[in-house]
């Protein structure tokens, strides 16, 4: 298996695609960086500005990780799960490396790689954010007071983890896009319409409520979008209350729609990994 | 020496090997009871037209396409078992790589998908030439380049099969008279090696035993030789044309060519033709062999089938 992961990462590491959608982060935050420090070097000294509380330059320094969970990270990772799950239809390569491996052993290196490359982009852009405010703070506005690298540390790990899950999520459906469809094109428009659909659910919850109540009902706590979002508002320390009507509401706990976000996760896996099974590849 | 297993399970064996696209009314049968059977130490050819079912038939023998009726084997085990598959070296569609890779990163792909550290990388590429051009990116490859480096592919994990789809496509003269080299020196080691290919006279002079196959049907499997043998006849120069060919017609298939008869007949039997000739009243100018090739051997059988 290991040596299913380490050909894929020879084989995608250097694409273009992986260039503009998971190097992107480092390299962007490495020139943003460099921007505000030489800004900093050459701007005139003029009224400090106020200290900021401990506690929200350390929440201030994790902005980063909101990133893949937005509209604009999550179009990046589906594109990028694109190339990595259907390119291999575009360039008729299936037939090079399934004789060689086991179909699924294949997938799932795919997936490794692809959830890798994303983990270790977001860290390396993390550590040079953290490394410019650092740097920043010898030019005027020091690191506040209370500031600790444990406190630091514990921030941003929590942060990192809540990013997980979306972009777990975005690759998952990214994936069973790509071997239903088997195409680039396809893969990306459906991965931003789920998105589109995500941002327009409560929209949708509430025209649909007026018909079909009960069922929309279920669809929301059913579907995986509410929880989505919920999860997202729990990770910032309230849950989200989806109004549906004047008298229905839906509100969950974190804790369920962990587990049904996990549920969609796993039966998107499940089915790229049984779809890509019984394939033909002609 | 050949590689077949212990036991006697030939390197590749097609039981009834079948592939039925779409349901109902709109189902095409690709692949129609093929049976056959590849055996170390020999080289096979794989005939027919395009859209045989050639290409249908290879994928299913790779595990690329699932067979909708009988069973693909390789060395006794299904294609399925993965320890069977990774004795097989393939070449399928003239070599399909990464475009954005060098040749030789698209090997090491290969080697470390095959689970290897590629030791053989440099080894293969020169005996397909193509140790100098293994920094360039694929996407500026030749149709010939992709093709030996398909090759190349192919015989990266010292294959005890090797599977090619149409491995001299693309090919110049040269390249094929170093194919036909190194396809013969594989099956001098032991290696089985099963090729499709519409290049009949290339089949004739590679292949110890060819299958012809034809709209998913296997035709006839047979030994090159025995195939050569089912296509002899005497060409005879003979006045009256119209009487010799009379005369002869009830007793051998008779056709006519440029002035001339096309007598379906071994040699045994020409003191026989030469007795009935002279009975019937023909002067006979010339009598001789006219051996049919592969070419004219696999023409005349799918004109048949169509018929």
């Amino acid at each position: 298996m290991l040596d299913a992961v380490r050909a894929e990462a020879l084989k995608l590491r250097r694409h273009r695609a992986t260039w503009m959608m998971v190097w992107i982060y480092p390299i962007a935050i490495t020139l943003i960086v460099a921007g505000m420090l030489v800004y900093g070097a050459f701007r005139a000294h003029g009224v400090p500005a106020p200290a900021q509380p401990a506690l929200e330059w350390i929440r201030e320094s994790t902005t980063l990780w909101k990133l893949p969970a937005s509209p604009p990270g999550r179009f990046l990772i589906a594109g990028f799960c694109a190339v990595v799950f259907a390119g291999e239809y575009g360039w008729n390569t299936w037939k090079l490396i399934i004789p060689a491996r086991a179909r699924w052993q294949l997938i799932a290196a795919k997936w490794v790689v692809a959830l890798g490359f994303l983990t270790i982009a977001l860290i390396a852009a993390d550590l040079i954010t953290l490394i410019g405010s650092w740097l920043g703070s010898f030019q005027g506005d020091g690191i506040p007071a209370g500031v600790t690298l444990a406190a630091v540390l514990e921030a941003h790990w929590q942060a990192g983890a809540h990013a997980l899950l979306p972009i777990v999520y975005t690759i998952a459906f990214a994936g069973l896009f790509a071997i239903l469809t088997q195409s680039i094109l396809a893969t990306v428009i459906l991965s931003i319409a789920l998105v589109v659909i995500e941002g327009l659910w409560p929209l949708i919850g509430l025209f649909l409520h007026q018909y079909v109540p009960a069922l929309t009902e279920t669809l929301v706590r059913v579907l995986p979008f509410y929880h989505l979002a919920n999860l997202k508002t729990w990770a910032s320390g309230a849950g989200l209350t989806m109004p549906l009507g004047p008298d229905a509401v839906v509100s969950m706990s974190w804790a369920m729609s962990f587990a049904v976000l996990m549920g969609w996760i796993l039966a998107a896996a499940a089915a790229t990994q049984l779809r890509f099974l019984r394939q033909d590849l002609n | 020496m050949s590689t077949d297993e212990p036991g006697g399970a030939p390197a590749l064996e097609l039981r009834a090997l079948g592939k039925t696209y779409g349901r109902g009314a709109g189902a095409k049968r690709a692949v129609d009871d093929v049976s056959l059977t590849v055996r170390g130490g020999e080289v096979y050819g794989f005939l027919g037209p395009n859209g045989a079912g050639k290409s249908t038939t290879i994928r299913m023998a790779l595990g690329l396409i699932r067979p909708s009726d009988g069973d693909a084997l390789l060395f006794g085990r299904p294609v399925s078992d993965r320890q069977a598959l990774r004795r097989v070296g393939s070449l399928v569609d003239g070599g399909t790589f990464y475009p954005f890779l060098s040749g030789r990163d698209n090997l090491r792909v290969l080697a470390r998908t095959q689970g290897h550290d590629g030791a053989r990388i440099e080894a293969v590429l020169e005996r397909v030439d193509l140790a100098r051009d293994a920094k360039r990116k694929v996407k500026g490859y030749s149709t010939g380049m992709k093709q030996r480096l398909g090759v190349a592919a192919a015989l990266l994990d010292d294959p005890d099969l090797v599977i090619l789809d149409e491995p001299a496509n693309g090919l110049d003269a040269a390249g094929i008279q170093d194919m036909r080299t190194l396809l013969r020196g594989l099956a001098a080691d032991g290696k089985a090696v099963f090729l499709s290919s519409h290049l009949l006279h290339e089949v004739e002079q590679i292949c110890d035993r060819v299958a012809i196959v034809h709209k998913g049907q296997l035709l006839r499997e047979a030994t090159v030789r025995e195939m050569l043998d089912q296509g002899e006849a005497l060409r005879i120069e003979a006045e009256p044309l119209d009487a010799a060919a009379a005369a002869l017609e009830g007793r051998w298939p008779v056709e006519r060519i440029a002035g001339a008869l096309k007598v379906r007949a071994r040699r045994a039997e020409a003191p026989a033709i030469v007795r009935t000739l002279v009975e019937a009243g023909a002067d006979i100018f010339h009598m001789g062999p006219d051996d049919q090739s592969l070419e004219e051997i696999f023409l005349t059988m799918t004109r048949d089938s169509d018929a």
